[in-house]
Parts: structure tokens; C-alpha cells; sequence
């Protein structure tokens, strides 16, 4: 699904003395089958750009186009629930959605919102289970006697099993141990290829948006501060620092190794590996330039 | 006696009777003055071990000392005098409709007469730098400034020990390091020992001494420095090891000698430099 923002701005509370900027004059688009990291600070207008992602809120000025549905403050769709049903969003700590008596009931309440058959319902929950590595013996369960791992795997099928073209992932790994990171991720990534969806992920992680995404983009105060591919962007250092945003800890690394022995590394992509016999080479040829 | 404040004897626990045991026989000692982070894998028994550090559970099996008392129902009360606690959602340990009346709340339970109650709100409002805030709505403040505010009502009832239960890992990176600054801040002033319970591996390595948890036994005690030699061993119980200690692995392997196991850049960085200026 191609997204586009043109000029978009959203203002809670309008005119009223609490009234509140949340993003100005925002402008981007996403191509459809790609992987976008949306970045920024707590109250850098993250959360607002993704309610407008399914048409939870509308602009207040400027318009917005996800596939063939169009969004402005003139312009509410009419089919507000199959967009609903294109869109799946992920929120931040999900598990706190769950509700229903069992695992698979959960997981299916979203299908059977959208009027699916019963028959197709049991096999979508099928697919979510296998997509997200939940095992079947867990779906007659209650969902609040699981693990926070698997809750979380259990609410994230319930969105997938709408089968969205668009996933949307606010910050999907927070709370989770090392090793349940990097599993979460590499499932949305081997998802996001397998079934050519698009997919957004607003994440605090420079680390995930360095290693899977195609595209960054950078806000700050509501505004659209940067973007490019993640190697150009986080090329810029001192432009992220004024921001107060970090580059990933490698590339933070080759800087501090740059002014210290003035020898430079582009990084692209390197393993750890390959880092350190690039840095080791430097080192020696240093010294032989001496 | 030992110079210990916190000791676990052979706790185990579990949170009903037909329930697993989360916690199986448990023992391990945490020093004055120490900073003890604890870690282990979703599920493997961290904030239970928080939670029975204060009262807030009791263990089937074992027992709990905290600064000299075994902890019981009679003796949670003073127990609950040393040892403050700070969860990973602030929102969920707000009571005050104002940052004053939240720092008061822990004082007033405790019977604290008015002046020196003024005096401790605004001195642990000054140590974690939200001074002028004071008659703000705790509710409006970002991440970053409630997590330092549940700091403060913590700190203003002094206690010896302060458990951070994942605080940090709502705050965006930039958050999170102001935490850490604060925390390094505060037990410069004071002496104060610590227990992080955290995911965060750089984070693991301000500590002096880690408790590695898995499936509910403790899986090591050791130093951040001798842990981040292990990465293999770490990996399989699903934790790992920071980036700095996996690129200092790759550069032994390359044969440059790396003398002790590196925790920040910068003692990566000095021990390159050591091998470059000896080329």
C-alpha cells in the first residue's frame, strides 16, 4: 500500500486553551513494500501519525492517502472499516489489549468483526499461530495464564489474522529480554518479506531501524527533521546530536575510533566481524605510515 | 555478622499451589554500598525476587534478612523503611494530583513532621533535577521526568536500598541516560545501595556486581566484566552480551591482545590504543 502525507498537521483540542500542536506541515511518503523506521523523541508526534495511519483521528489540515483511501479534515471515508481491515497496527505493549476467554477466541475477534466466515477464521488463526510461533496446544487457553513473551505473540497474531497490507509496529519489542528482541524482529521482518506487506515500525531503537529498515525518517517536535536511507542518515552525527538523538552504537563506535586514531570507516553494513579486521587494518597501516 | 544488607537463604516461591515454582532455592548476598543489577531472560524469576526483597510476597521456602531483620508480617513495615521500590510504569505509582503532594505521600504515611517533610521533598526534588516542577501535574510530564519524580518520592523517605524494577525501559535512550545519571548522581551524594533489575546491557555494566537468573535459579554471580567473557553461555540461557565485548572478541581473534574484557567504548578504545602505540 503507497501512503502518502501531503502538509499534514493535527492539533489536538482545537480552539480551546488546551489546544496542542502535535505535527505541522509533515510531508512524506512510503512506498508499498517497503520497511519504514519512524524515529523521535517521546512527544515528537510518533503516536499521531499512526491513529491517522487507520483513520482513528483525521487532519486538521493537509491530506493523507493510504492506498485508495483519501483522509482530510473535509474528507472522512466512507469505508472507514476496510481501511480498518488493510491497516493492522501493532500498539506499544499489546498484551494489554487481550480480553477473551481463550487464545484462539482472541485471535479471532478481529476476522469475526470483519464478517469472516467461521471456517476461514479457524484457518487465519491457524496461519497467525504459525506466523508468530505460538504453539497450537496454547489455543484453548486463557491468554492472561501465558507468559508476557507469548501474550504478546498472541496479540500481535489477532492483528495479523486480518490479513493487513500495512502493519504498523509501535515500539513492538519494548519489554522484552534480549533474546525475545531479536526473535520479534526477525519474525516481523520474515512476515514483512513472506507476504510483500508494508510495514512502519516506530521504534526508540536506532539498532533495529539501522538493521531492517530501507527508509528513516526522523522527527522532531512534529516536524519532519530528516530521512533517507538509514546509512545516510545516520551519517549525520552532528545533525541527530543537535536533536538529542544517538547515531547506532557502531557507528557512535567509528567516530570515537576516529578521533582518536584519525583513521576513518564508512560503515555499511559490516559484521562485528568484518568491523574489526577493517579497524585492525587501520591500526597497523597507521603505524607503518609513521 | 556479615557487612551483608540483603541476603536470600534457600528461597523458593511460587504464586499459588498448583503453580510452577518460579523461584527455586534461591541464596545469594548483596553487600553495603553495592550496586547489584539483576538479570535474566522474561520469566525467570526477576521482579519476583524485587517484589519478596520488600514485602511485597512472601516465600514458601527460605528466608529473607533486609538490614538485619528476617522479613515477616511484623517486620515489613521496617523493612518497607529501607528499601524503596521503583516500577517500570511510572503511572502505575502516582498518587498525588501535584509532583509535591506525590513526594509527600510516602512521608505523610510515615508520620513525618511538616518541616522536615518540606525540607526532604525538596531535597530529593533537587537531586533528580525536577525542582521546578514542583506543583506540576505528575500526569503531564514526559516519560523521562516521571520516572525521576518516582525517583524522588523514593528517595525522600532515605532509604539504604533502592530497587529499580526495568525503570528505565519506557524511556527513549535519551531518558534512559538521564536516569542513569541521576542514579550515578544521587549515590555520590549518599549512601545508597542498589538493585537494577533490567534488560539493558550497557546498563549492566555501571553495576558492580551482576545476579544472572534462569528458569528461577540464580544461573551466576559475578562481575559485568567476567559475564561479557561468556557470550556463548549467555546466549544459550537467551540473553547476550553487549556490542563493545563482541567486537573486543573479534579483535582477539585477529591477535590483538585485549587485556580485560572492555564495558564501554572508551576501554576498548584505551586498550587499542595500547596495542597501536606498542606497534
Amino acid at each position: 500500500m503507497d501512503i502518502s502525507f501531503k502538509n499534514v498537521s493535527y492539533v489536538y483540542q482545537y480552539n480551546t486553551p488546551f489546544e496542542h500542536r502535535a505535527i505541522e506541515d509533515l510531508s512524506f511518503s512510503v512506498k508499498s513494500g517497503s520497511f519504514v523506521a519512524i524515529i523521535g523523541h517521546t512527544g515528537s508526534g510518533k503516536s499521531t501519525i499512526i491513529q491517522h495511519l487507520n483513520g482513528l483521528i483525521r487532519p486538521t489540515s493537509g491530506s493523507i492517502s493510504i492506498g485508495n483511501f483519501n483522509l482530510s479534515a473535509s474528507d472522512k471515508p466512507k469505508n472507514l472499516k476496510e481501511l480498518r481491515s488493510k491497516v493492522g497496527i501493532v500498539f506499544q505493549y499489546p498484551e494489554h489489549q487481550l480480553f477473551e476467554e481463550t487464545v484462539a477466541k482472541d485471535i479471532g475477534f478481529g476476522p469475526k468483526n470483519f464478517g469472516i466466515g467461521d471456517n476461514e477464521i479457524m484457518e487465519r488463526i491457524q496461519q497467525a499461530c504459525t506466523a508468530v510461533q505460538l504453539p497450537n496446544d496454547l489455543l484453548e487457553r486463557s491468554p492472561f495464564d501465558l507468559s508476557g513473551g507469548q501474550m504478546r505473540r498472541v496479540a500481535i497474531a489477532g492483528v495479523l489474522a486480518v490479513n493487513p497490507e500495512l502493519l504498523v509496529l509501535d515500539e513492538p519489542t519494548a519489554g522484552l529480554d534480549p533474546r525475545g528482541q531479536q526473535d520479534m524482529m526477525d519474525m516481523f521482518y520474515q512476515l514483512h518479506k513472506q507476504k510483500k506487506l508494508t510495514t512502519i515500525l516506530v521504534t526508540h531503537s536506532m539498532e533495529d531501524a539501522l538493521k531492517y529498515a530501507d527508509h528513516v525518517i526522523i522527527l522532531n517536535k512534529g516536524k519532519k527533521y530528516m530521512e533517507g536511507t538509514p546509512t545516510e542518515v545516520f551519517a549525520n552525527k552532528d545533525a541527530l546530536s543537535k536533536v538529542q538523538l544517538d547515531v547506532p552504537e557502531v557507528i557512535q563506535f567509528l567516530h570515537e575510533f576516529k578521533e582518536r586514531f584519525e583513521g576513518e570507516i564508512t560503515y555499511s553494513n559490516q559484521s562485528i566481524k568484518q568491523l574489526a579486521s577493517e579497524l585492525t587494518n587501520q591500526l597497523k597501516g597507521l603505524t607503518n605510515n609513521e | 555478622m556479615s557487612n551483608s544488607f540483603v541476603e536470600f537463604r534457600n528461597v523458593s516461591f511460587r504464586y499459588g499451589d498448583d503453580q510452577p515454582w518460579v523461584l527455586k532455592n534461591v541464596s545469594f548476598q548483596i553487600q553495603s554500598d553495592k550496586w547489584v543489577a539483576i538479570i535474566g531472560h522474561n520469566g525467570s524469576g526477576k521482579s519476583t525476587i524485587a517484589k519478596l526483597m520488600n514485602g511485597l510476597l512472601f516465600p514458601q521456602e527460605g528466608e529473607i534478612i533486609v538490614n538485619g531483620l528476617i522479613i515477616n508480617e511484623e517486620t515489613i513495615w521496617d523493612v518497607r523503611k529501607s528499601v524503596g521500590m521503583v516500577f517500570q510504569n511510572p503511572d502505575n505509582q502516582f498518587v498525588g494530583t501535584t509532583v509535591k503532594d506525590d513526594v509527600a505521600f510516602g512521608l505523610e504515611n510515615r508520620g513525618i513532621p511538616r518541616e522536615i517533610m518540606i525540607r526532604r521533598i525538596d531535597e530529593s526534588l533537587k537531586a533528580v533535577g525536577m525542582s521546578e516542577y514542583i506543583n506540576h501535574e505528575p500526569h503531564r510530564l514526559s516519560g523521562g521526568q516521571k520516572q525521576r519524580v518516582a525517583i524522588a518520592s523514593v528517595l525522600a523517605i532515605s532509604p539504604n536500598l533502592i530497587i529499580l524494577d526495568e525503570a528505565t525501559a519506557m524511556l527513549d535512550p535519551k531518558g534512559r541516560f538521564d536516569i542513569l545519571q541521576v542514579i550515578n548522581s544521587v549515590r555520590n551524594q549518599e549512601r545508597l545501595m542498589l538493585v537494577t533489575i533490567t534488560h539493558d546491557l550497557n546498563e549492566i555494566g555501571y553495576a558492580d556486581k551482576v545476579i544472572v537468573m534462569n528458569n528461577g535459579s540464580v544461573w551466576a554471580e559475578t562481575t559485568p566484566r567476567a559475564l561479557f567473557a561468556k557470550e556463548k553461555d549467555l546466549k544459550q540461557i537467551g540473553l547476550d552480551i553487549p556490542f563493545v565485548a563482541k567486537l573486543a572478541k573479534e579483535f582477539i581473534e585477529l591477535g590483538i591482545p585485549i587485556n580485560k574484557t572492555p564495558l564501554n567504548h572508551d576501554e576498548l578504545l584505551e586498550e587499542l590504543w595500547i596495542y597501536h602505540s606498542k606497534m
